[in-house]
């Protein structure tokens, strides 16, 4: 079969241990057609066009079997597949409706599903981990913008597509450690052009000295018109705010927030 | 040294071309693609490659692997542009060599050789950034509304002249006198697989054969050919061969429900911005999927469709193979329906984070017919148990050699750096 790509940027599992706390990290290429259909089959809808498959960031601590993993199957596997909350990219309408009268005998929609891979996913929990519970306890952000030492830093892709040329959908994980506490964040971000901007993410903090574990999840979402409104007002380069899901969180309104923790002293 | 020659010179080192040698280079490409049919006719040999996306570095790897031109005789199927950090130096050397060598070299228009989506995915902020105005994107895109909308290769040979040694030990147990189908290569030009079918028997009753049964492919042996190709010594009702091979479809996307055949491509008035209905978007649009008939993309725009359209479009065009290139494979190309399909993909590790290989085809010229190369699209028949006709007779699909390659090592070329920069993210 055709080799395989090796690129010096792909690593073997990059890991580092603080504290009883260790975190591994490991990118590969996307899958290749084999384990595609593998997953597909699995998955019961079809992965987005890039699919990193063996992509993966865990944290687990080592006198426990507390552990949480993000992967792109899990996320996946949370889609909705049923096709109930399917989107329309923005010239829908116009395209079916100048072939209504040519190819009236195409009506079925195929395999519906929720092409934007929207998800809800929040990390896959190691079995035996003690549960996380609701909390109002919230992250300590300013502890977290202290200028502490990076001692572990990825940024891992699980998944991406460009939704046929109209938009973007991307799920990605972002892991900074410092010597006393770790921020993990698990963001889906899409856009689909002219009509929706979306933004779930998952902050996991673990303060490593307390043992304690705090899990936020934020979900915004706006309407791609009232976000071009917004930055019309302003003096931004407006094509590349939207492509900056980090510009965007400060505008997207917030839909839902969550917060739970789980201490690994008590 | 010409001006042209000077300018492919400079493309090749990656520096641009002044602004007004650009305009110069656009009106002349317009000029030469205006006489260029929506469906242009390319004779084997050929190299037939999918998307590039503004990756420049890996446009010079895929003529490393696949020669240069006028050596080599290209087909590129679109998406020339986008995405990529190298659009316009990619897109302006390929025009450069089409004005230079217009008959070594077919462009055909991919979905984002358009004003809309060159807008949202790249290529008119780089325009803007490496010009600092907006006129070249506007010169590009008069160009884009020209290009063809697929080609039909002709004269492809159904067996590959075997490549040099092998690394592949399976072959040693194929009968000898199979022919070659199809042969994949690394980029170091070794051959990594290869496949092969039975060679068709001699005889002067093609009905007696299945399921080849083109009388015209026997074997390289050419002298004992019992009906030179295209002159209807066979006694078929379906017509005289033209042939060994049916034609080759290259086209970006994929098919479209209003065209049943090869010849409805070229009543379309092409030269407009990809419009979002009608055959021309979906041509440049479309997706091959394991449906039965057509579908509808669930994204509420876009047609999908299946192995019977695939084999059903071929058989009424005499068409061996359809290749288009439009969606990303992780291998590089992707046979589907048999061999009715492939999709090629030429932009390896894919927005310089995919991992991705990429590959080119390489169709062969079928030299047993003295080079004569049929120019129906027509005559020459096939047999497809699915029609339940029975008076076409087979169609061998072309032999296939793909050249896997990987992207161009990037350390040299200020790409954005791969190990991610440390950041105090919330």
């Amino acid at each position: 079969m055709a080799s395989t790509a090796t690129s010096p940027s792909f690593q073997k599992p990059n890991s580092v241990t603080v504290k009883g706390f260790k975190i591994i990290t490991q990118k590969l290429p996307i899958l290749k057609a084999d384990p595609i259909e593998e997953m597909t089959k699995e998955l019961g809808i079809t992965p987005p066009e890039m699919i990193f498959g063996d992509n993966f960031v865990a944290i687990e601590h080592e006198q426990s079997p507390w552990g949480i993993a993000f992967n792109a199957f899990d996320a996946l596997d949370r889609v909705d597949k049923t096709g109930t909350s399917m989107l329309k990219v923005a010239y829908s309408r116009e395209w079916q409706k100048s072939r209504e009268k040519t190819h009236e005998g195409i009506k079925e929609v195929v395999k519906p599903f929720d092409w934007s891979y929207t998800t809800d996913y929040t990390g896959t929990v190691k079995p035996g981990s003690r549960p996380f519970i609701a909390t109002t306890k919230p992250i300590p952000i300013e502890l977290l913008k202290r200028p502490d030492p990076i001692l572990f830093y990825d940024d891992v892709i699980l998944y991406e597509d460009e939704l046929a040329d109209n938009g973007i959908t991307m799920f990605s994980c972002k892991i900074r450690v410092m010597p006393s506490r770790l921020l993990l964040l698990a963001r889906f971000f899409m856009r689909l052009d002219n009509v929706l901007f979306r933004l779930r993410d998952t902050r996991v903090y673990v303060d490593f000295d307390e043992m304690e574990i705090i899990r936020e999840y934020q979900s915004r979402e706006c309407e791609y018109e009232a976000v071009r409104r917004t930055l019309a007002a302003t003096r931004d380069d407006v094509p590349a705010v939207m492509r900056d899901p980090n510009r965007l969180s400060e505008i997207l309104p917030l839909v839902e927030k969550r917060l739970e923790r789980v201490a690994l002293t008590e | 040294m010409s001006d042209l020659d000077r300018a492919i010179a400079q493309l090749r080192a990656c520096r641009l071309i002044p602004e007004a040698q650009v305009r110069e280079l656009c009106y002349k490409a317009r000029e030469l693609l205006i006489e260029e049919g929506n469906v242009v006719s390319v004779d084997a040999p050929v190299t037939i490659c999918g998307d590039i996306h503004g990756q420049f570095h890996d446009l010079m790897e895929l003529f490393r692997v696949g020669g240069d031109v006028p050596d080599t005789n290209y087909l590129f199927m679109g998406d020339f542009v986008d995405r990529g950090f190298y659009s316009l130096e990619s897109f302006l050397l390929l025009l450069c060599l089409k004005v230079r060598y217009p008959d070594r070299i077919t462009l055909i228009r991919g979905n984002h050789e358009s004003r809309q989506i060159t807008t949202v995915y790249g290529f008119y902020d780089e325009c803007i950034r490496k010009y600092g105005s907006a006129n070249v994107w506007r010169y590009c895109c008069e160009v884009f509304d020209y290009l063809a909308l697929g080609a039909l290769v002709l004269g492809a040979s159904s067996e590959l002249e075997p490549t040099g040694p092998s690394m592949d030990t399976t072959q040693s147990t194929m009968p000898i006198d199979d022919e070659l189908e199809t042969e994949i290569l690394n980029s170091r030009g070794e051959v990594t697989m290869s496949t092969y079918r039975p060679r068709p028997q001699h005889s002067s009753d093609p009905s007696s054969i299945s399921p080849p049964r083109d009388i015209s492919a026997t074997s390289n042996q050419a002298p004992f050919r019992s009906g030179a190709a295209g002159t209807s010594a066979s006694g078929d009702a379906g017509g005289s061969y033209g042939s060994r091979t049916g034609a080759v479809l290259c086209v970006h996307g994929g098919l479209s429900p209003a065209i049943d055949t090869v010849d409805k491509i070229r009543l379309i008035d092409r030269k407009q911005e990809v419009p979002h209905e009608g055959a021309m978007c979906d041509l440049l649009w479309s997706d091959p999927d394991e449906i039965d008939g057509w579908g509808l993309s669930p994204r509420g725009a876009g047609f999908l469709f299946g192995g019977d359209i695939v084999k059903r479009f071929n058989y009424r065009n005499d068409l061996s193979l359809i290749a288009r290139a439009h969606q990303l494979v992780m291998e590089g190309y992707k046979e589907m329906f048999d061999g009715g399909i492939v999709t090629v993909w030429s932009a390896p590790n894919y927005c310089y984070r995919c991992g991705n290989v990429a590959a080119i085809l390489e169709l062969g010229e079928d030299t047993s017919n003295g080079g004569t190369v049929a120019r129906s699209n027509g005559d020459y028949g096939r047999s497809n148990g699915i029609l339940g006709s029975t008076n076409k007779a087979a169609v061998r699909s072309p032999g296939r050699r793909y050249r896997v390659f990987e992207a161009a090592a990037q350390d040299t070329r200020g790409m954005p750096a791969k190990k991610p920069v440390a950041d105090y993210f919330l």
